[in-house]
């Protein structure tokens, strides 16, 4: 038995660690300083929510989780990878690999059905036939058997974004970056696709992060991160 | 197969489009230039091949490939059926003028009993030719809507009545009498050159060289090295055909750039979500050059269709003959796919070194 292991079996895994995180941006000849030091931690199987005002860090903070950034300073380490001390080449591999994004915009790709998306999800990841019993799962509980041959334009917004939701974790990534997933649902779709975050935290033990300005989306998580002015304030 | 791949092509119609018919101009450029000049330089060697006098005995320079002249005397005819190993001579005139559908066409002025004997020539409808204004023509040149009794201008608005057809098909397509074109030339006693065939049992070589020492100055050539192909005849077309296919390439290769570039410009959002799911570069630039290879695909098998339907309807309406072959063929193939894989890899590279960031968020 490895440490690792041995230590996994006697408490909590921190599937996602960021220490002093600092991002400053350079617009012109002014650095605009996006977050300043900012450290948490996210155990397996958490369903966390970051909130804040508008400018506050938030996304470039899933930015910098999902390694589409890179900090000016700090450390994440997803999985026990290290993200930052990695190529951009592996980066890309452990995003590949560990983590699923949902975006407020859905962003799937309009040319394919929900299923080429998903498939292609599959393939990016490496896993070309895909896992047959893992995506039955997926799909019964985000109740999308029957939209699977559907495009996106096809599809309602809460059907779309459920079919993004199940392109992130088809692969079973680590953890879930969510970018404000109900910013463009009504209520009604709003809390079918929280109840399906939920179910994927409770039944799959998915971690997920999610970003968001709803109070009502934030209550649906485990734990809330409050920032402010690149800051955590609370956690 | 519902992939970013194939649905692409699929469902952005108009792009797909553009970038087929580039692709497909440029093979049916390559395709029909090169199958013209060897369907051309094909027929004039078949035609070539059923002349059976092995030697031809004319002055330095009179025949050319787009012109010729009468300046030789016919009374070099005797001189050469006295030479051991000759079995029989004929004079023509090669008279080549302004016409046709490749800008001129030839006459033969000939002692039509005489040539058609020697060269197996029969008339299969009418007769052959008696007067100054009649002419005899190949099977070829009848089906071009030239029957027997019809008539043809060939000096300018002289006309010529068709009085035979005769097979097979020998040098030019159209016959005269040699003291016609004489006269017409106002070219008495001469002609372009001397056929001379030699006895089954002669060397036509050494009966050539003993021709050479017996009458110096004039050039004795065997049959067979005067009608050498187009292409050899007129060094610049090879050239000519590299340079058209490099050309086709680079059409090719600009249209699929611009086309992918455009398209990539659109995709900017979706190459950030790819990202975002993880996709390498070396992915993304994979996924557009397969793109690029299949509409490529598309596209060559669009300009064969093009050459060859192209080439027939021309063949019909003008006579040109077209003759593809094997090795251009696998040029346009070529061309296509590694300039539209060329084209593509611009766009692909750049799509891969987009900031998934900023592409994310492109509207």
């Amino acid at each position: 038995m490895t440490m690792a292991a041995a230590q996994a079996t006697t408490k909590q895994v921190a599937i996602l660690k960021a220490e002093k995180l600092e991002k400053t941006y350079r617009i012109g000849k002014v650095d605009v300083p996006a977050l300043r030091g900012v450290s948490f931690e996210v155990e397996a199987g958490e369903f966390v929510a970051i909130m804040g005002p508008s400018g506050c860090g938030k996304s470039t903070m899933l930015h910098l989780l999902g390694g589409l950034l890179t900090p000016t300073s700090g450390r994440i380490v997803i999985d026990g990878e290290d993200l930052t001390a990695a190529s951009d080449a592996k980066r890309t591999d452990i995003r590949r690999r560990k983590i699923g994004f949902v975006f407020q915009r859905f962003n799937l790709f309009p040319t394919l059905t929900a299923d080429g998306n998903l498939r292609l999800a599959e393939r990016i990841h490496g896993n070309g036939s895909g896992d047959a019993e893992r995506r039955r799962d997926v799909l019964r509980l985000l109740r999308l058997e029957d939209k699977m041959h559907h495009k996106p334009l096809e599809l309602s917004g809460g059907e779309q974004q459920r079919v993004a939701l199940a392109r992130a974790v088809i692969t079973q990534p680590a953890l879930v970056l969510a970018d404000e997933p109900t910013g463009n649902l009504d209520t009604e779709n709003s809390a079918v696709v929280l109840n399906m975050f939920q179910e994927l935290n409770s039944r799959f033990n998915q971690t997920i992060i999610m970003i968001t300005h709803n109070p009502e989306a934030a209550a649906a998580c485990k734990r809330v991160i409050q920032m402010r002015d690149g800051h955590i304030v609370t956690s | 197969m519902d992939s970013l791949v194939t649905s692409n092509v699929r469902q952005r119609p108009v792009r797909t489009i553009i970038s087929v018919i580039g692709v497909a101009l440029g093979v049916a450029l390559v395709m029909l230039f090169t199958g013209l000049a060897r369907g051309m330089s094909t027929d004039l060697q078949r035609r070539s091949s059923n002349v059976r006098g092995e030697i031809i005995f004319t002055r330095k320079g009179s025949i050319q490939l787009t012109s010729s002249s009468a300046n030789l005397s016919t009374k070099y005819t005797e001189r050469l059926q006295q030479i051991q190993g000759v079995e029989s001579v004929t004079p023509v005139i090669r008279y080549i003028y302004q016409s046709g559908s490749l800008g001129f066409d030839q006459l033969d002025g000939v002692e039509w009993d005489n040539f058609a004997r020697m060269n197996g020539i029969q008339i299969i409808e009418g007769r052959g030719p008696q007067q100054n204004d009649e002419v005899v023509i190949d099977q070829t040149k009848a089906k071009r809507n030239h029957p027997v009794g019809s008539t043809l201008k060939i000096f300018g608005e002289k006309l010529y009545r068709v009085v035979g057809i005769y097979s097979p098909e020998s040098g030019a397509r159209a016959k005269v009498t040699l003291a016609s074109l004489q006269d017409s030339l106002e070219a008495p006693g001469k002609c372009t050159y001397v056929l001379v065939k030699v006895k089954p049992s002669a060397d036509p070589l050494a009966v050539a060289k003993q021709i050479d020492q017996e009458l110096p100055g004039n050039n004795v050539q065997l049959t067979r090295d005067v009608f050498t192909s187009v292409e050899n005849s007129i060094p610049s077309l090879g050239i000519f055909l590299r340079i058209l296919v490099a050309l086709a390439a680079i059409i090719s290769a600009l249209v699929v750039m611009l086309a992918m570039h455009t398209t990539i410009t659109e995709r900017t959002r979706e190459i950030g979500i790819l990202k975002a799911m993880g996709a390498s570069r070396t992915y993304i630039i994979s996924e557009i050059e397969r793109e690029a290879l299949l509409i490529s695909a598309i596209g060559l098998i669009v300009g064969f269709i093009i050459a060859f339907g192209g080439g027939f309807l021309i063949h019909k309406t003008t006579g040109l003959i077209f003759e593809y072959g094997w090795r251009w063929a696998l040029t346009a193939a070529i061309i296509g796919l590694v300039g539209g894989a060329i084209g593509a890899f611009y766009p692909a590279v750049r799509a891969a070194n987009l900031d998934p960031v900023n592409a994310l968020a492109y509207e």
